[in-house]
């Protein structure tokens, strides 16, 4: 596996260990290089703030000429952030580029929980709730925040076999 | 996003690296914007963002009606980077799978022939009218006679599509419109054109 796996892999693995982003802990897998366990602390100026959001990225063969898969595994209110946890990022999709990183990925994602864009929606009945009643919408995001990102760390450490037996179920978009 | 990440990246590269090995630092300003190694045949784009050939060549091939720099994402031409030569160790690599390198260009500066007695069109063009039994004059007039004017300026290679005339007048060099020098090539293809009408009537009534 090791043997196979391409340097610029292993340099971003070691670079993001040596030199972490405020906020934000990817750490490869144990079995599979490919496959990061993410945790991004939610933004202070967001209804997510004080909550910790586990995320699962992985690298998939074409890596980096293809974008790294990315799936929310905690339950966020986001108009672009459907309830499966898919992400609607732009350069996750088209815009992806091979200069960008798992690092920029990563802040990108951080910056769209600052700034919810409901004109370019996943989940369209959040995005509904968001353009209709923001105050509303801001209200349940830190409830949810409350009840599922608070937990996500003791969670995450529970289920941790369950995702890592799960890298191949990793949404196909 | 992009930009920003490589901004993000430098501050935080250097003092660690500047500290430590002073080497490192240095050979990470020539990274290969994909691999994120030292590049290897290394090209760089029109917009300055350096690669590895094979790096970018691949990235173009995944993309074929999207070619933008990965970088910045300025419109990107594979056959329009600058390769990169330093000293020695070019000629090892070995290149089995990935499409060569793209090579250097040089321009030539424009010839400076007249472009009415080019001999050299007739090699290559379709002037097949030589057959025509008036080879004493010069094959660029049967082309211009016959409106060829294009496919001579095609073959040239010199002149810019602006620098085409459609009409009957032969433009067979890189000479600039309107100046001294196209102007009595025009008075020479006219010439040529009467004498070639006038042979022709002579031909067909003789």
């Amino acid at each position: 596996m090791a043997s196979s796996l391409p340097r610029r892999i292993l340099k971003e693995t070691q670079r993001l260990a040596a030199d972490p982003v405020p906020g934000i802990s990817a750490n490869a897998d144990e079995s599979n290089a490919r496959y990061f366990h993410v945790m991004i602390a939610g933004p202070e100026d967001s209804p997510f703030a004080g909550g910790v959001f586990k995320l699962e990225l992985f690298l998939p063969e074409e890596y980096p000429m293809a974008a790294p898969k990315v799936r929310f595994m905690t339950k966020i209110y986001h108009p672009n952030i459907d309830k499966l946890g898919r992400i609607c990022l732009d350069i996750l999709k088209d815009k992806w580029s091979p200069a960008l990183q798992i690092r920029t990925v990563l802040l990108s994602i951080q910056a769209l929980l600052s700034a919810p864009n409901p004109e370019d929606p996943l989940a369209t009945d959040v995005a509904e709730q968001w353009k209709a009643n923001e105050a509303e919408a801001i209200k349940t995001a830190k409830q949810w925040t409350l009840a599922y990102a608070r937990k996500s760390l003791k969670k995450a450490l529970l289920h941790q076999h369950c995702l890592v037996l799960a890298p191949t179920k990793i949404i196909e978009t | 996003m992009s930009s920003s990440s490589s901004q993000t990246k430098a501050p935080n590269e250097e003092p660690t690296s500047s500290s430590n090995k002073p080497n490192a630092d240095e050979t990470a300003r020539f990274e290969c914007n994909i691999c994120l190694d030292a590049a290897k045949d290394a090209v760089v784009s029109l917009c300055g963002h350096l690669f590895c050939w094979p790096c970018l060549s691949q990235w173009l091939d995944t993309r074929p009606n999207n070619q933008v720099c990965p970088v910045c994402k300025s419109a990107i031409d594979g056959s329009k980077v600058v390769p990169i030569y330093g000293r020695g160790g070019d000629s090892a690599d070995p290149r089995s799978k990935i499409p060569p390198r793209p090579k250097g260009t040089r321009s030539e500066p424009p010839p400076q022939s007249f472009g009415g007695f080019n001999w050299g069109d007739g090699l290559n063009g379709p002037n097949v009218h030589f057959s025509f039994g008036i080879g004493i004059f010069p094959l660029s007039f049967v082309a211009s006679f016959f409106g060829n004017g294009n496919a001579n300026n095609a073959e040239n290679g010199q002149n810019g599509a602006g620098a085409q005339q459609q009409g009957g007048s032969s433009r067979a060099d890189g000479t600039a419109p309107g100046s001294r020098m196209a102007g009595e090539e025009e008075y020479l293809a006219n010439i040529f054109k009467y004498v070639g009408i006038f042979l022709l009537v002579w031909l067909l009534f003789v």
